[in-house]
């Protein structure tokens, strides 16, 4: 029998598992306007704005295309720009407009200052609101779903339980034509040969082990150890003593799937399928490319703990740490513990974990939703001017 | 029973789930059936040496290699990074890539 979920229908057959109005800034200067509209209507998402001015190449490109790419994630039903002065304001709106989503933009120094730019946004974002919750949740099939598979706060038992339990509702959701992206470049380090043998062609293969070997060349070339930084303080803590230990039990979230594509950092996939995005290990940085990327839920595993979730993609805490989810209850929606204490089969929790992942994409919340403990932030790939 | 599981036939560590003192019992469960006994206090979470590992051996887990020992290590220690060096993505020794 074929698994659906209930979702709301957007333009071009994308399915939203939430129903947000995005109120989003263009540049960092533009945040105190935009957090204060969002804390006053309710059912709306505050997206800080990373930078954007200063930015340049690249990196400013990417900047500008993964805010772009945060509004237009199926969860976002509709969205209000607020930006300083019009042309920076227009190059973002010119990224929103294909997708046929209702778009607002208030520009602060158009709209005469703070108090007037608050007020003129908070009456938008309202009526916004009201509009969205008239659309009704519609069932679909598993294929309009992209799931993607982080983990964060990892130790030992994130290798033997959590991820191995994610890798088996990532292969579930493959299986009914849906989508899955892991990403952490740098935790493949050790791993990325076993990873690359399930590359679906050679090109596919070559990317993603240019992807690898790229950033431990920029690595070596700055004369750094990785072990300053991954794995984590908190990591080592939890018994993961190298780079190559940590990326065999991340590797785990990606199932027994083939890899049909290569992403960049905040790119949506083109096709269905397991795709690798290439993007940082920082959990905030790394959900915030998930959620560009289109991904309506992120599975995230955790050994030691790590509370954080997203504004747009809705993250599921799982752990199969018995002393973390008695400590760190609060933060955890999923216990797999069982797969160590009472040999339950990884295939039993993952099952179970997919069944809980289709409630959260028919509605129900997770710890992050309700506790708001969510952060976005875009990665940096240059210097500012 | 403190335990600790081993994920393939060829690793030499396997992880403790369960908190241990020196001179526990542990019982590995998973691909190998045998009795280790704890040379020192090891945490939850944490690696023993479940065959005795040269002083520049590989240390395997998953049956793959995780790092190299920095010094010999006895069936019964704890392997952590105080014995254990990781082989990737060190710019510090260029000549690790």
């Amino acid at each position: 029998m074929k698994n659906t979920f209930w979702g709301f229908e957007r333009q071009h057959g994308a399915v939203g598992t939430r129903n947000l109005i995005a109120v989003v800034s263009v540049m960092d200067n533009c945040n105190p306007v935009t957090h204060a509209i969002a804390s006053a209507v309710q059912g709306t998402v505050y997206l800080p704005g990373s930078y954007i001015r200063g930015q340049l190449g690249r990196d400013r490109e990417i900047t500008l295309k993964v805010t772009a790419g945060l509004c237009l994630n199926p969860n976002i039903a509709g969205v209000v720009v607020i930006g300083l002065e019009p042309r920076t304001t227009l190059e973002l709106v010119n990224l929103l407009a294909p997708s046929g989503k209702p778009v607002e933009f208030i520009d602060i120094q158009m709209t005469g200052g703070t108090i007037n730019s608050i007020a003129a946004g908070t009456r938008v974002a309202a009526l916004m609101v009201k509009d969205a919750s008239r659309q009704r949740r519609r069932e679909f099939s598993i294929d309009k779903l992209i799931v993607g598979l982080e983990c964060g706060g990892s130790d030992t038992t994130s290798g033997l339980a959590s991820n191995p339990a994610i890798g088996v509702v990532s292969d579930k959701v493959i299986a009914e034509g849906g989508t899955s992206i892991i990403t952490e470049t740098s935790e493949f380090f050790g791993a990325e040969h076993i990873f690359a043998d399930r590359a679906i062609d050679p090109n596919v293969r070559e990317s993603f082990l240019n992807e690898v070997n790229l950033l431990e060349k920029e690595i070596i070339a700055l004369g750094i150890d990785l072990r300053g930084s991954n794995p984590t303080p908190d990591n080592i803590r939890g018994g993961l003593t190298t780079i190559e230990e940590k990326a065999l039990g991340a590797m785990a979230k990606s199932g027994n799937s083939d890899l049909v594509g290569v992403l960049g950092y905040g790119d949506h996939p083109s096709r269905n399928g397991l795709h690798f995005m290439s993007g940082p290990a920082p959990a905030v940085e790394s959900i915030t490319g998930l959620a560009a990327g289109g991904c309506q839920i992120c599975i995230f595993s955790t050994g030691v703990g790590n509370p954080i979730g997203h504004p747009v993609s809705t993250v599921i805490k799982v752990s199969g740490n018995r002393n973390t989810i008695k400590a760190f209850s609060d933060n955890v929606d999923f216990d797999v513990s069982s797969i160590i204490e009472q040999n339950e089969s990884i295939s039993s929790a993952g099952n179970r974990l997919f069944e809980y992942m289709l409630s959260v994409a028919n509605g129900e919340l997770t710890s992050s939703e309700v506790l708001g403990t969510c952060e976005s932030a875009i990665s940096r790939f240059g210097p500012s001017m | 029973m403190i335990r600790a599981i081993v994920l393939n036939t060829n690793d030499n560590v396997g992880t403790l789930v369960d908190a241990a003192k020196k001179d526990d019992k542990v019982s590995l469960t998973g691909e190998l059936n045998e009795t280790v006994t704890l040379v020192e206090n090891i945490e939850f979470g944490h690696k023993l040496a479940i065959r005795t590992i040269d002083h520049g051996g590989k240390i395997i887990k998953y049956g793959k290699v995780i790092g190299q020992a920095v010094k010999a290590i006895k069936i019964g220690e704890h392997v952590h990074t105080h014995n254990v060096d990781a082989l990737r993505a060190r710019g510090d020794k260029k000549e690790s890539l």
